[in-house]
Order: C-alpha cells, then sequence, then structure tokens
C-alpha cells in the first residue's frame, strides 16, 4: 500500500527560510511542493520521508534565490493490483459503490464487480433532491439470504486496478470533479465485502458442508 | 524550473505499521489540539486512518517475530505484507490475499497461518474509548475552556440556564466578575 519513492528535484529556496538549517527549510519547501499531490504512475504522496542529499546553492542570473538541487524519499500512497484494503463506504448509487480510506476517496466498484448475484434497493425519492440512484446493494448469498452493504462495517475491496486520467484541457460542466488518481475495487471474493459477512471463517464453513 | 526526476520508483515497500511509526516518531498522536506536532493535515488523515488498522497495536518486536516464523510457508513479500497490514482473522481472509491459495495451501496449513497470526500480532484494541485516562490533563483543559465559553455565552445573553457541574467554579469566577463591575 505504501512504498518510498527515491527523487531528485531542482528548486529554489526562498530568502524568508534562509535563516533555517537548510535541512529543515528544505523540508518544509518539499512538503509544500508534494504534499497530497499524485505525480503520474507513482502514486499520492503522503509525506516527505527523509532527505538524502542537497547539493548547489548557486543563484542563477535574474532568480532572486538560491537553487538546490534535493535528492529525497517520499512516502507514497500505491496500492499494487489485488491488494486487501479496507475501507469506509463514502456513497452508494446506482452506479456502483464509492469508498473512501479517509485520506484517499476516489475508490469505485462498479456493479458488475459487486457478488454475484446482487440487487439494488432505491431508497423512496427524497422531494428535495430528485434524484433516485441513492439506495443500497444487496448481496442474495443464499435462497432468501440477503446481506446488505449499509456503509456501518468497513469494507474489505481488492485493488482492479489503479489509474491516473489524464488531466482534461476544458471540464466538461456539470461533470464530477477531476481525479488524478483511481482505483477500482472489487468486492466478488471470499473474504471480500462488509466486514461483518465474514463473521467468523469457521462458521461459513460449517454451513457450507 | 526543471522538473522532478524519478531514481528510482520503489525503493521499498512501507508496512503500515512503519508509516504510521514515522508519524509517531514526528509526534503525532490522538491529541485534539494538533498544533505542535509538525505533521500536516493531509498526514493527519492517513494518522487517522492507520491508527484504526490493525497496525495500531503492532510493535517491531512482533513483526520481526511474524516474519521469522513465516518464512517457512514460503509466502510471496506482497502477501506477507498483506497479512501483516490487514491481519486476517479466518481462513477466509486469506483466500483473497494469498493468489491460488487452495492450490499452494491445504486447509491445514491456511489455519496454522491463522494461529500464527493470531499468536505474534496483537489484536487491536477494542474500541469504544473515546475517555482515555492518561489524556485526562488535556481533557479537562478544553472542558474548561468550553466552560469559558458557556458563561460567556450565557453573559451576553443574560439568560438563566440549568448549570452543569463541570462549568460551576467558572461561573462563580464570572459572577464575582459581574457584581464589581
Amino acid at each position: 500500500m505504501f512504498y518510498l519513492s527515491r527523487v531528485e528535484h531542482t528548486l529554489p529556496l526562498p530568502p524568508p527560510l534562509l535563516n533555517l538549517p537548510i535541512r529543515e527549510a528544505m523540508h518544509m519547501e518539499l512538503e509544500k511542493l508534494f504534499l497530497d499531490k499524485v505525480i503520474a504512475k507513482f502514486g499520492l504522496c503522503i509525506s516527505v520521508y527523509d532527505i538524502r542529499s542537497i547539493e548547489g546553492g548557486y543563484i542563477f542570473p535574474g532568480d532572486g534565490a538560491p537553487s538546490f538541487t534535493v535528492v529525497f524519499n517520499l512516502v507514497m500512497f500505491r496500492p499494487f493490483v489485488g491488494e486487501i484494503i479496507t475501507a469506509k463506504l463514502l456513497s452508494s448509487t446506482k452506479d456502483g459503490l464509492r469508498l473512501s480510506l479517509g485520506f484517499f476517496d476516489d475508490i469505485y466498484v462498479p456493479v458488475h464487480m459487486l457478488p454475484i448475484p446482487h440487487d439494488f434497493v432505491e431508497e423512496p425519492i427524497n422531494s428535495y433532491e430528485n434524484d433516485s440512484k441513492k439506495g443500497k446493494w444487496v448481496w442474495k448469498y443464499d435462497e432468501g439470504q440477503e446481506l446488505e452493504i449499509d456503509g456501518i462495517d468497513e469494507i474489505k475491496f481488492r485493488v482492479q486496478s489503479v489509474s491516473y486520467p489524464p488531466i482534461p484541457v476544458e471540464q466538461p460542466k456539470e461533470s464530477k470533479p477531476f481525479a488524478p488518481m483511481l482505483i477500482t475495487g472489487s468486492l466478488d471474493h471470499d473474504g471480500l465485502g462488509p466486514v461483518s459477512w465474514w463473521p467468523d471463517a469457521e462458521d461459513i464453513e460449517e454451513e457450507q458442508e | 524550473m526543471p522538473a522532478a526526476v524519478l531514481l528510482q520508483a520503489n525503493a521499498g515497500a512501507l508496512t503500515n505499521f512503519e508509516v504510521l511509526d514515522f508519524f509517531r516518531a514526528r509526534g503525532a498522536s490522538k491529541d485534539p489540539t494538533r498544533v505542535i506536532a509538525k505533521v500536516a493535515q493531509s498526514e493527519y488523515k492517513v494518522y487517522d486512518y492507520l491508527v484504526n488498522s490493525p497496525a495500531c497495536s503492532q510493535s517491531r518486536q512482533n513483526i520481526n517475530e511474524f516474519l521469522e516464523k513465516v518464512k517457512k510457508y514460503d509466502l510471496a513479500k506482497a502477501e506477507i505484507l498483506s497479512v501483516l497490514n490487514t491481519r486476517p482473522a479466518g481462513p477466509v481472509d486469506l483466500f483473497a490475499i494469498i493468489e491460488d491459495c487452495e492450490a499452494r495451501f491445504p486447509d491445514e496449513v491456511l489455519q496454522e497461518i491463522i494461529e500464527l497470526v493470531k499468536k505474534t500480532l496483537p489484536p487491536p484494541p477494542v474500541e469504544m474509548d473515546p475517555e482515555e485516562i492518561p489524556d485526562g490533563n488535556e481533557e479537562t483543559a478544553t472542558l474548561e475552556h468550553k466552560g469559558d465559553k458557556i458563561t460567556e455565552d450565557q453573559n451576553e445573553d443574560e439568560e438563566e440556564m440549568d448549570q452543569g457541574d463541570e462549568i460551576s467554579e467558572d461561573q462563580n469566577d464570572d459572577g464575582e466578575q459581574m457584581d464589581t463591575s
């Protein structure tokens, strides 16, 4: 789920920070630049782990600050395909589920990756928000046995793919906000789904036998 | 300005515990004020996630012990990482984590792995303990602040309200001030 990535970057250090020890000042600048940002193909930057080297300090003509070349490690959030992650339910619509990790919200579980056979129970239409898209997904795992995804429990999902859509030149109106990193998740496997679905493995095995 | 150059995209995987440990070392805690520590807001979101994950009660000794003992099962690195991060509670959880699980491991071995997890990795503490005793000092501090605010409001509105036990001290103080003024 988390990785270290080593990065080299040349950046100017603004004069107000020059009274601080250089490592501290550089750490602050790097945090400002990278924290909570997605680097395409490499994931979401969580934190600056450490600084390996700082070199340079030249003032280029026309610049008002010294530039340093820094080599540092970043803590990146980059789940691998097939990884199992525990998340919370953010919303549940006709198109599937949206899950959240707290620090990362762009996790989608499309309908065809829910456990089969499944069914969608619409919420009564709210007169104020006139969209009937909200509701609950139900897994009909046995004759007459229904398990619903209600958002009370944490949900385990398997990472199906991670994509980094290119930044759109023009954002179409009324579309959802642009997400630089998208995770597609799947619940269609033993042991996945809300934690309460698999209370104790032994009970389920006994039932099956 | 030249763009950042990625020297090594994958300089090593970190377990959830290591990331949590990194934040703790920098002073992140459950302390509600969250100003003193040098931890950014976005980092706190990650910290909050990790504190509520099985990683919160693990320690370096636990993990080293587990790594030593899990060697004989010949799991892939990514699988061991997942086991550490999710702390599976039953064989069903392992089905999802381990690739081609049924072909590679018979049921007894899976049960053994689960037992090993249970033995070496401590279970996450039971939740529902918002009133932690060690944080008592800070909690009372915030309560006093709340008390101040309530009394101020009451002075402004000049309303007679039922007064809570915690804020009675402050209200006495304020009451005296009102007499003198």
